[in-house]
């Protein structure tokens, strides 16, 4: 294997959301989620992000990891795992403001500013709000070229290669570094952390430090409720039978 | 973030202290935080995406299957997690060690695999082996390479083990092993055997005996009611020869390294218990919302959401003694261990508190996976839902590992002589209808099984009740736990009471707690 001269840097967002197969139920005041008693994970897609990242080091040990989550201390909990699963370092952006996507890309842009990374591997939407544009907006604040929805990546000389599957078939793009790749499900499964890697995390720095940025998000939750009950659906014998029911409801 | 610590020795309970003083907080769940709980969450990941999927794969004993299911864990530390870090274990405490277990035992069949390998067959060997012998055999262990057994029962000798007949005869430079071994779980797959045998028939001891060893066969595999996927059968050893160095601590002094490790496997099977407990009420919740009968989810019923609740609170009370009991285990540890006479104090000091975490998580483990197969009404008479499985799993917890009659003729002698030998106080706590109800029947110890056995269900439903009533402080849905608990410890521990003393007991008043709440958190994941 050929030696690289060039120190890699990763830099891996990842969101604290709610157990994704929880069952929530909204507030009473429609405020926002009532989360007692509910676990809460790495977002899916951030979790896969940290998994490729540890893959490319795998196959090059000169690669830092550095994961990084926007929230309350709680947080520490997600950036520990994904310490376990093998990132390097973890940083703590640790406030308790209100967040969107604006003011994530804003804040995650301010640090790839600080930290250059070579490449920013993140989740392509988060479990719990889907809104799936953090990343479009911190590539465009950076000006970085993006990938999204990314089903494999290989590194090449310094360039990656993303293949993103399409509804009319796979396709490969080839980024320049610094780029921002964004995780699909299929990207890979995430690794079992293995106790041994949990206490060797013990020993790997996490840096808690406050915002860089005063950006104020663009949305607000305005109210959250429980999507109306569904009516129960009813089985038909046959198709003709179907194809009068619908004709009745006028969906024909 | 820092791992739970053992509790310091000041403020750690005495064995049995739990009779006569309630202290001010205990070790609970909820304190496993931070890595604790990340460790925890590894072991529950696992178990859903490694083992729950193959478990009737499992039950066929597909070739090598369960065997590279345990080098998966071993490679994930899963095999040597409270052995010592100089032999490749990774030197947690007990009670963590016992939390991570639980979760690793959602299927039955892996639950006592990995907990034989990693417990019960290592302990004996990390507190009494020389520093050769735990190099030459606990790396292999921890790492899942090798799988351990522990070879104690017999044909004719099961409740009373120390009656054992096999015997060792020193030849030389070597030990001759003959007698017949049996329920040996692992003994398909090991490739270390602690065995137990007499030298000259007369003085138990223990030996450490390899599969490879000239004379040792493995017998067909029993053909048993549940743990399937398990291996259990017989080991014969005939003129085995067993190199002298691979005597475990001394002649004659086998019942130590044999009793005190069952002392530790009575704890670690309490959480073994309620790992099926835990997946079982889950499939039954599951299913309750998916079934529908007269035009509802059956989940919307009383009686289904009164098995739900059942279930989360005995499953709570359960770990409410068990986590109590394994941080005051770490404790002794802490203080006395390393040392051998100082590991078989440490192993000693919570012997009654272990029979009793084991004897009422197993009764736990039994009844309300009973009511998770009531939740599928004719279904879960059918092996095509997973809840007859882990129906048929659950029913030997109450056996091995002691059974659960000799566990109580344990409970309340030991209580008893602990107190006429004044290493524990006679005066009861007396600060809760069953801790009144015990104290009063501890004036005179029955002398027969039966009144023997009513004293170590109160005993035990003491213990209970005051480990659940300090995890409650903590509120919210634990209050409603622990009402459900009372209402349903009151009056089971009223009638001990009455079998050992012949009177009339009138109840407390019921809590006034519904099932609802808890139901509701059960289905909606919240719980357990």
């Amino acid at each position: 294997m050929r030696l690289r001269r060039a120190l890699m840097k990763i830099l891996v967002p990842i969101k604290r959301v709610v157990d994704p197969y929880a069952k929530v139920r909204s507030l009473p005041d429609g405020s926002g989620m009532d989360t007692t008693g509910l676990k809460f994970e790495i977002n899916p897609f951030d979790e896969i992000a940290v998994e490729e990242a540890v893959r490319l080091k795998e196959k090059d040990p000169s690669i830092e990891i550095v994961a990084v989550s926007i929230g309350g201390a709680e947080c520490e909990e997600q950036l520990r795992k994904g310490l376990a699963m093998g990132a390097d370092r973890a940083i703590l952006v640790e406030t308790n403001d209100p967040l969107d996507s604006t003011v994530v890309a804003a804040e995650l842009a301010a640090l790839a500013n600080e930290l250059k990374p070579d490449m920013i591997l993140m989740g392509k939407q988060a479990t719990d709000d889907d809104n799936n544009q953090a990343g479009q907006m911190l590539a465009a604040k950076l000006n970085w070229p993006q990938a999204t929805f990314a089903a494999k990546v290989e590194r090449g000389d310094g360039i990656v290669r993303v293949t993103r599957e399409t509804d009319t078939g796979d396709e490969t793009l080839e980024l320049p570094l610094p780029c921002l790749v964004t995780t699909d499900l299929r990207l890979n499964e995430p690794r079992y952390i293995a106790l041994p890697g949990i206490i060797k995390a013990r020993s790997k720095p996490l840096e808690k430090r406050p915002r860089m940025t005063s950006a104020a998000p663009k949305t607000r939750i305005v109210r959250m409720e429980a999507p109306a009950a569904r009516q129960a659906g009813r089985k038909v014998g046959s198709v003709d039978e179907l194809y009068v029911a619908l004709k009745d409801r006028g969906a024909l | 973030m820092e791992s739970a610590l053992a509790q310091p020795a000041a403020a750690r309970e005495t064995g049995c202290g739990f009779f006569s003083r309630t202290p001010e907080s205990i070790f609970t769940p909820e304190d496993f935080r931070g890595d604790d709980a990340l460790m925890i969450e590894a072991a529950n990941d696992f178990s859903r995406k490694e083992v729950l999927p193959v478990a009737e794969r499992l039950d066929h004993q597909e070739d090598d299957l369960m065997p590279s299911l345990i080098r998966k864990a071993g490679e994930l530390g899963f095999c040597g997690i409270d052995s010592p870090e100089a032999y490749g274990g990774l030197g947690l405490g007990k009670n963590l060690a016992a939390r991570i277990l639980e979760f690793l035992s959602l299927n039955a069949s892996f639950s006592v695999t990995v907990g034989v390998t990693s417990g019960i067959s290592q302990v004996g060997l990390s507190w009494f082996g020389t520093d050769e012998q735990k190099a030459k055999y606990l790396p292999r262990l921890t790492s899942g390479e090798w799988m351990g057994a522990y070879a104690l029962s017999e044909p004719n000798s099961g409740s009373d083990a120390l009656s054992a007949s096999t015997r060792a005869d020193k030849r030389g430079d070597k030990y001759i092993l003959n007698g017949t071994k049996m329920w040996i779980s692992n003994a398909k797959w090991a490739e270390f055997f602690l065995v137990m045998a007499k030298v000259d028939g007369e003085r138990f001891s223990a030996f450490i005996v390899e599969r490879d060893f000239p004379g040792v066969e493995i017998a067909r595999e029993e053909h048993k009611m549940g743990l399937k996927g398990s291996s259990t059968a017989r080991v014969l050893l005939e003129n085995c020869e067993v190199p002298v160095e691979n005597l475990l601590y001394e002649e004659g002094k086998g019942h130590q390294v044999a009793l005190n490790a069952l002392n530790l496997g009575r704890f670690k099977l309490s959480s073994m218990s309620i790992g099926p407990l835990r997946s079982s009420i889950e499939l039954a919740a599951r299913y309750s919302l998916e079934r529908k009968q007269f035009g509802e989810p059956i989940s919307n019923f009383g009686l289904i959401r009164k098995k739900l609740a059942l279930m989360a609170t005995m499953i709570w009370a359960s770990e409410s003694m068990i986590y109590r009991t394994g941080a005051m285990i770490d404790g002794a540890f802490a203080e006395w261990g390393g040392p051998v006479e100082g590991n078989k104090k440490a192993a000693e000091e919570y012997s009654v508190e272990c029979s009793m975490c084991k004897v009422f998580s197993t009764e736990a483990e039994s009844l309300g996976i009973d009511e998770a197969l009531q939740c599928y009404g004719g279904y879960g008479f059918t092996e095509e839902f997973p809840i007859a499985r882990n129906y048929r799993d659950a029913r030997v917890s109450r056996i091995y590992e002691g059974t659960n009659e000799i566990n109580r003729v344990f409970i309340g002698s030991r209580l008893a002589r602990k107190i006429s030998e004044g290493k524990a106080s006679g005066e009861s706590a007396n600060d809760s209808f069953v801790a009144e109800l015990a104290g009063r029947a501890l004036l005179s110890v029955p002398k027969d099984q039966v009144g023997l056995g009513a004293l170590s269900d109160l005993l035990m439903f003491q213990y209970a009740e005051q480990s659940a009533r300090l995890r409650a402080r903590q509120g919210g849905l634990h209050k409603a736990l622990y009402g459900r608990f009372v209402d349903w410890v009151n009056p089971r521990a009223a009638e001990a009471y009455q079998a050992i003393v012949s009177e009339a007991v009138s109840l407390p008043a019921p809590s006034g707690v519904g099932v609802d709440e808890i139901a509701e958190a059960v289905l909606a994941k919240r719980l357990p």
